[in-house]
């Protein structure tokens, strides 16, 4: 593709690229043009901040020990639990 | 009958340390901490009865998210009134970074935002997009694990991620606004 995507191009597949599911040759082609253009790169970043945001936020949230413990019981001594 | 302990240690190095992760889907799909824990736990139960059927080597979290959506739509889904999607047609792609970008491209206000809010947007989303965006954007599933998880095509995958995301980020955007986080966008004054 002569000149690499633009940015509509870009932006529609900012999606498949930020979950690394595009071909090698066009995450390059998209990589390329992030490096060029600044509106795309700091779209980029704005999705990258949301989407890390939202990791950390949930993650916050771990199974309680007292349901570990419950299904330890029932899987280690099924007939007592 | 032989000796089922050699199986049972299998089982438990490999289920137990997905135990986290089980209890953030169930989390988002039942909305109650009570029930999903209940939701874990039947799961892990009928993971460890058909643990036969698991095939080494293949992808274990898309085998219990399975069993745990399965279980979800079988025994927990309450019959309750889903919320109303967001009309999106009438919201142009990518409206919070275009309202945003001026004064905070790079989208920190997002972390200025408490969690339980966070969580309470996502909660609030209707259940097909939720499921897709905690797969995703949660437990970092890739477009064709959700889709064999959730049995749906990888194209219905990406379009369902796109509103969801689309749909959270407004959300997040206007209470950022309402917080003071960042300064509402100039708007076209209403015509007369």
């Amino acid at each position: 593709m002569a000149g690499g995507p633009n940015c509509v191009e870009a932006l529609a597949l900012l999606q498949d690229y930020l979950k690394q599911e595009l071909t090698p040759e066009l995450e390059d082609k998209i990589t390329t043009h992030l490096k060029k253009c600044r509106h795309c790169f700091t779209h980029l970043q704005f999705e990258r901040g949301f989407l890390e945001m939202l990791e950390r936020k949930a993650k916050g949230q771990c199974c309680p020990d007292r349901l570990r413990e419950r299904i330890l019981a029932e899987i280690r001594n099924p007939s007592e639990a | 009958m032989t000796d089922p302990a050699p199986d049972r240690t299998a089982f438990e190095a490999e289920v137990l340390p997905q135990l986290d992760s089980l209890y953030r889907l169930a989390l988002r799909l039942t909305t109650d901490p009570s029930r999903a824990e209940d939701l874990v736990q039947d799961t892990v139960l009928k993971a460890f009865r058909s643990w036969q059927r698991f095939q080494p080597g293949t992808n274990i979290r898309s085998w219990l998210f399975t069993i745990l959506r399965n279980t979800f739509i079988n025994d927990y889904r309450r019959r309750q009134r889903e919320p109303i999607p967001m009309d999106l047609e009438a919201v142009e792609p990518h409206a919070a970074f275009k309202a945003a970008q001026d004064e905070d491209p790079e989208g920190t206000f997002f972390s200025q935002i408490v969690d339980a809010k966070v969580l309470d947007a996502i909660d609030a989303l209707p259940e097909e997009f939720r499921e897709v965006l905690v797969l995703s954007d949660i437990e970092n599933l890739s477009y064709a694990e959700i889709a064999e998880v959730l049995g749906i095509p990888v194209g219905t995958v990406k379009s369902r991620l796109f509103r969801a995301r689309r749909q959270l980020q407004e959300v997040l955007y206007d209470h950022a606004v309402e917080m003071g986080y960042i300064r509402a966008r100039d708007r076209a004054p209403a015509k007369q």
